[in-house]
């Protein structure tokens, strides 16, 4: 079989762009890469068409500043609207977030098939997700954080955890083969290490025949009556935004959507899909950091980007914790203050490790289409429930890193002060539940086109196909209907391979 | 409006005993990339940021002037006293300019080097095209 076309940016005077093909993926992180394979493993002509660039290592950025602007959806700045305004993250790129993450690969939990099956009438996905997930685990060599690439903020945590005699602790398992410890990971893999699916799915189906149209935003998925029939939208030059030539790519078999959390339903919006709940159900794990502020240098530079984690407080309160490496960069807007003062904060770089929670948030938003522009509107605030895992994750925190030894902490909690010492840890239990007070971003996103077994209360069926159309299936996170708890990428793609076998069946 | 940025992005992350201040950090380089590169919301932001920036000192240290017009000392205090005031949406604004500014400071190599860290190699900004 002879290698399929990539077909980047092409300027309008260059003529339109059609092709016709047995299935047509959006998107090409997790979900929409793992279909995309999956049909094209199993003989089928498949075309992939992706709204950013295929940037490869090579391409990868050194800056933060350039990660932005190269990698991410909107350049990161994207916000909820709500009672605070926090970041929500995803990347724009060939591999989606699989390119910018940390892949931290964790199991869907059992007990979130038992919700699916209570709460949504969804059966008959476990045993195939679990294995599914096992296979994905070996083909992209999923390995625990080497020891050599762990890093002092790394070991710093699990001595912290140790300590406080914390049991679901432990290094983080990742798509990571080999990892150097370069601390690198959201500004893209350029050792080569992580398995995002740029380096891996995607050139696998292209291999295979398959079509790959990047920098190519879809406007509408193309309808005849209830039926999908390809998607259609206009190139995008990655550098100077300019529009270029109308492309239509047709679906002899079907569509299948995973544009992400927030594009999918808009996507699906802008095609006229009739559904209430579209862009309803939204979720997240909101996050937040706490820095410690250490004797000996940590050099959170240095080591894998987030390689430990605990699981030990998902089902109560509701949290998962995990480290984080940022570079100067961002601790310079991150760290609160100005002028002088805060340059002398600032000096403490290499003496400051930062560790995070996310809650596993069972607050819901909603996603719907912008009035101007293309970025999804994204409506979203933490009740009070939330706010108070929130807020027992910053003590779960605070009290880790001064079990690991840290003299001092920044908690960056608006009406606190800047570092608190060990004795004022309750400042943090009796902290402000006002979410405008935290510094947060919101990762992990999930719903917006919730799946069910009820036409009435869901956007797809358990196979993923959208209630009342045919050709047409969703196969990212948007589907998932509760808060994981977890990190999602394994369910994600373990849906988008069960959603393809069945669309293959 | 690239002075008016700079201005208050000089005032923010000021030239210290220990540590380079944007100043010394190609920031009017980084500002006409960042004009000609970022997408026109974020830009408004930031040039929205820096005028609150610059509108506030009556607030922080009551002096009805710009803060680029402040004696250095008052500039340096209207810096801290704005970037940690608790109205939230001023601290929203303010951080829209600081964002900026903390990009192009982090990022030089001489504030790498402080902080034992190799110079970034230059972005490629490439992609592939075939």
């Amino acid at each position: 079989m002879s290698r399929g076309p990539h077909i980047s940016y092409r300027a309008k005077d260059a003529g339109d762009f059609d092709a016709e093909v047995d299935f047509v993926v959006v998107g090409s992180g997790a979900g929409g890469a793992v279909a995309a394979v999956t049909l094209a493993r199993a003989g089928h002509h498949v075309a992939i068409v992706e709204a950013g660039a295929w940037r490869d290592p090579q391409d990868y950025p050194f800056t933060a500043y350039a990660g932005m602007r190269d990698l991410l959806d909107e350049w990161g700045a994207q916000v909820t609207m709500g009672r605070a305004l926090w970041p929500v993250v995803q990347a724009r790129t060939m591999g989606g977030t699989t390119v910018v993450n940390s892949a931290i690969c964790v199991r869907t939990p059992d007990d979130i098939f038992v919700q699916w099956k209570d709460q949504h009438g969804i059966t008959g996905l476990r045993e195939r997700s679990l294995a599914a997930q096992d296979r994905l685990e070996k083909e992209l060599s999923v390995e625990e954080v080497p020891e050599a690439a762990r890093g002092r903020s790394n070991e710093l945590a699990m001595k912290g955890a140790q300590a406080l005699g914390w049991h679901e602790a432990h290094y983080m398992r990742r798509y990571v083969k080999g990892c150097v410890g370069s601390g690198q990971c959201i500004q893209g893999c350029r050792k080569l290490k992580k398995q995002s699916t740029n380096l891996n799915f995607i050139p696998e189906v292209r291999d295979r025949g398959g079509l790959i149209l990047s920098a190519a935003p879809v406007d509408r998925v193309m309808l005849n009556g209830t039926r999908a029939e390809g998607v259609t939208g206009h190139f995008v030059h990655p550098a100077t935004k300019a529009k270029g030539a109308k492309f239509t790519v047709r679906a002899r078999k079907a569509v299948v959507v995973a544009a992400s959390v927030t594009h999918t339903p808009v996507l699906l919006m802008k095609s006229g899909i009739q559904n209430p709940l579209l862009g309803k159900y939204f979720r997240s794990h909101p996050g937040t950091g706490i820095f410690g502020c250490y004797d000996e240098p940590v050099d959170q530079n240095t080591g894998a980007t987030q390689g430990w984690a605990s699981v030990a407080f998902r089902e109560s309160p509701g949290l998962k914790l995990e480290t984080l490496s940022i570079p100067p960069e961002l601790i310079a807007s991150r760290f609160s203050g100005g002028g002088v003062e805060l340059m002398k904060r600032l000096e403490e770089y290499r003496h400051v490790a930062m560790w995070c929670l996310a809650v596993r948030a069972e607050s819901a938003g909603t996603i719907s289409k912008p009035m101007f522009g293309s970025a999804p509107v994204i409506k979203y605030t933490l009740d009070g429930a939330d706010m108070i895992k929130f807020r027992k994750g910053m003590v779960l925190l605070a009290q880790q890193h001064f079990a690991a030894g840290a003299r001092e902490i920044i908690p960056g909690v608006a009406g606190l002060p800047f570092k608190l010492g060990p004795h004022q840890v309750d400042l943090l239990e009796h902290g402000p539940l006002d979410p405008r007070a935290y510094i947060a971003i919101l990762s992990h996103l999930f719903g917006g086109c919730v799946m069910g077994t009820d036409a009435k209360n869901s956007v797809v069926d358990s196979h993923g196909r959208v209630h009342g159309y045919q050709g047409l299936v969703v196969a990212d996170a948007s589907v998932i209907p509760t808060n994981l708890g977890v990190n999602p990428q394994n369910t994600i793609m373990s849906l988008a391979t069960i959603f393809a076998e069945d669309l293959i069946s | 409006m690239n002075w008016l940025i700079r201005a208050a992005l000089v005032i923010l992350y000021p030239r210290t005993p220990n540590l380079p201040g944007v100043e010394d950090c190609d920031i009017d380089g980084f500002l006409v990339k960042f004009r000609r590169e970022t997408p026109t919301l974020m830009w408004v932001g930031t040039v929205l940021g820096a005028i609150v920036f610059h509108l506030t000192p009556v607030m922080t240290v009551f002096i009805p002037l710009p803060a680029f017009l402040l004696p250095k000392k008052l500039a340096d205090t209207h810096a801290h006293k704005i970037t940690t005031t608790n109205f939230y949406l001023l601290r929203q604004a303010i951080f829209l300019v600081k964002l900026p500014g903390g990009m192009a400071w982090g990022a030089n190599a001489e504030v790498r080097k402080r902080f034992a860290m190799l110079p970034y190699d230059p972005d490629p900004g490439t992609w592939r095209t075939e």
